[in-house]
């Protein structure tokens, strides 16, 4: 067992972390306070390849690993803790890989190469008003009319509706084709939505997490070509879940990179700050704080990237069945989030009324992490279900 | 087209470096290494000249393979490693050794390495490599045959050329060193890497210590804001 990065990933992210802190760090109270993530700041992560990482390199990406992805989302969450820097370009990592694996040729050509631009946006549409986890439960209809595909129903929750309609760009789409078959009449289509007649969308005040817009999308007799059909028709529940499995990791990665950020903060701070004349950091509650959030810090880290190497061990090598990654993905989500909130929340606490400030850039952490406790890109409880679900067997599912 | 050699030394990352509280001595020990600032300057002027011109880049880099693999991702075409645990004559001497087995029309190095500041190892090598030598380039273009710079004499600009083959140092402010992308960082594990390891030469200068310097606050309490004035405006004067 060797847990060492290989000497490219080390290098790639020496210089992430050089880009981010030069091109993203600085912008970081900006992109939270107005509640947009500047075009330079995007244009710069495409310059440097940043979006649409995981897309091959005849699209204009990098082709990179899920493990290279990680480390980048880890990097961008370190220098952007409020996390919408970080969703931005993990979304298109993720749905991007899932685009290129099912999508047709015709639509990769349309929709990826723009993506890895950075000229337009792509994610995920799959949550509707009635419910994000009951996937199966899924109202939007998409029928065959002709040559063309006609999508019914609505979106709601869903990342990135006001960059997709300013820049352009999709959503990675779960409709409903065979109502029938429950889960098993799901479908995937990719659904632009700039100047799309029948579209409309409305966008939400967040609690945080707001550099990267949530909102609805409603969707009235939309005609969309029949070559953005993702993959097979009535295989879209699979399709998705994989998808989620690819994106998760990377949702943790942000995770536990807003946190370890944070951490490292915390522990410059009380080495320098005084109490009752000794540094904050002499005092055993303190010191044992700081081991307790180390230590779990490290530990959902370690669940990230296994469940990230055995994406990569899956799509390379086609070891792990798809329970066991599953139950990995579905450990690091579960995990990662709730350590982050609770290491933030720490660290906002070492440091007193100034840890309450905006200025103190803490609290932008734990609202944007807390959007993923919430239930973004699969709720928690959801998480157990999967992982009780490969541990019991399938008979005890309850869905 | 220009063939270039830049020199490159990879040291400790100076902002990681803690100093050990009694003896005051630098704690090296877990600290990451990096390319020094000035000489990653000099690795980008390069690759910009080669951008313009054509021709090759080669790094020649005092350290590891690490350093190499960076310089390679940056855009180097080729890079040479050797171990440099010297002073800058010393490193002169090497450099000097590898250099004139090979080609080149210009030869690039930092003004000075940014953990020993000697400012020395560039007009060194240039000495020894008997070809002329201009300093502080934070300006430079090749033209007919020429190197013209502009050099940063803290109190002016003078602007200056020599022919080729010569050696420019640089300052920081010539230019901003690019990040390597991941692609590029990929690509350059198909570059050419040598590693030699040249004789020790004999060492001028032996660094007997190194402690850092205690920094003390004057902890001077004032009464009001006329009391902090006067004060400002005597130590001004």
């Amino acid at each position: 067992m060797d847990f060492s990065f290989t000497e490219e990933q080390e290098l790639f992210r020496k210089a992430v972390r050089e880009f981010c802190e030069k091109k993203i760090a600085p912008f970081a109270n900006e992109i939270d306070e107005k509640g947009e993530i500047p075009q330079k700041v995007l244009e710069d992560m495409a310059s440097f390849g940043l979006l649409g990482i995981t897309i091959p390199r005849e699209y204009g990406g990098s082709g990179a690993d899920f493990i290279t992805a990680a480390i980048a989302t880890e990097e961008i969450a370190r220098a952007d803790i409020s996390m919408a820097t970080a969703v931005y370009y993990l979304v298109e990592a993720g749905w991007g890989f899932l685009i290129n694996r099912y999508g047709s040729k015709k639509a990769k050509e349309e929709i990826l190469p723009d993506v890895t631009r950075g000229k337009t946006f792509l994610g995920i549409a799959s949550t509707e008003a009635a419910g994000g986890s009951d996937v199966a439960a899924i109202s939007t209809m998409m029928t065959k009319e002709g040559e063309k595909l006609v999508v019914n129903g609505s979106k709601t929750f869903i990342s990135g509706v006001r960059e997709a309609t300013k820049y352009g760009g999709g959503y990675v789409t779960v409709v409903k084709t065979s109502p029938e078959l429950a889960r098993k009449g799901l479908s995937l289509c990719y659904l632009p939505v700039k100047d799309i007649p029948g579209i409309t969308t409305n966008v939400f005040k967040q609690m945080g997490r707001d550099g990267i817009s949530t909102g609805a999308i409603i969707i009235k007799n939309v005609e969309i070509p029949s070559h953005y059909l993702i993959g097979d028709w009535n295989r879209g529940f699979y399709y998705a879940m994989e998808g989620f499995n690819c994106a998760r990791p990377l949702v943790a990665a942000a995770c536990i990179g807003a946190a370890e950020k944070a951490l490292e903060s915390g522990i410059e701070y009380i080495k320098e700050r005084l109490v009752f004349g000794s540094p904050l950091a002499k005092f055993e509650g303190m010191q044992f704080q700081v081991a307790e959030n180390y230590t779990k810090l490290e530990s959902a880290r370690l669940l990230v990237y296994k469940a990230a190497w055995m994406l990569d061990q899956m799509y390379a090598n086609n070891r792990f069945s798809h329970k066991e990654i599953n139950k990995a993905v579905a450990s690091a989500k579960l995990i990662a989030p709730t350590v982050a909130f609770d290491i933030i929340k720490d660290v906002l606490i070492w440091h007193g009324a100034y840890g309450y400030t905006k200025e103190a850039g803490l609290e932008k952490g734990l609202r944007g992490v807390a959007s993923y406790i919430m239930g973004a890109e699969g709720a928690q409880n959801i998480m157990k279900l999967i992982i009780g679900r490969e541990l019991l067997g399938k008979e005890f599912d309850p869905c | 087209m220009v063939d270039i050699i830049v020199c490159i030394k990879q040291i400790f990352d100076l902002g990681q470096i803690k100093v050990d509280a009694t003896s005051k001595r630098p704690i090296t020990e877990g600290v990451a290494r990096k390319i020094s600032d000035f000489d990653k300057n000099a690795l980008e002027e390069t690759l910009r000249i080669k951008e313009k011109h054509g021709g090759t880049v080669l790094a020649l880099i005092g350290g590891t393979k690490e350093a190499a693999k960076e310089a390679l991702a940056m855009g180097a075409d080729e890079a040479v490693i050797y171990s440099a645990d010297t002073d800058s004559l010393g490193t002169a001497t090497i450099l000097a050794e590898i250099i004139q087995k090979m080609k080149y029309d210009l030869i690039l190095c930092g003004e000075a390495s940014v953990d020993e500041f000697s400012f020395q190892t560039g007009p060194r090598l240039a000495q020894a490599l008997g070809i002329p030598v201009l300093t502080y380039a934070r300006k430079m273009e090749i033209k007919d045959n020429e190197v013209i710079v502009e050099r940063n004499l803290e109190t002016r600009y003078e602007v200056a050329k020599a022919r080729l083959p010569a050696l420019v140092t640089v300052t920081k402010e010539i230019n901003e060193p690019r990040i390597p992308t991941l692609l590029q960082i990929l690509g350059a594990s198909k570059k050419k890497l040598t590693e030699i390891s040249p004789a020790k030469p004999e060492s001028g200068v032996e660094t007997l210590s190194i402690t850092a310097i205690e920094m003390k606050r004057k902890e001077v309490i004032l009464k009001d804001i006329k009391e902090l004035a006067r004060v400002v405006i005597s130590e001004k004067s």
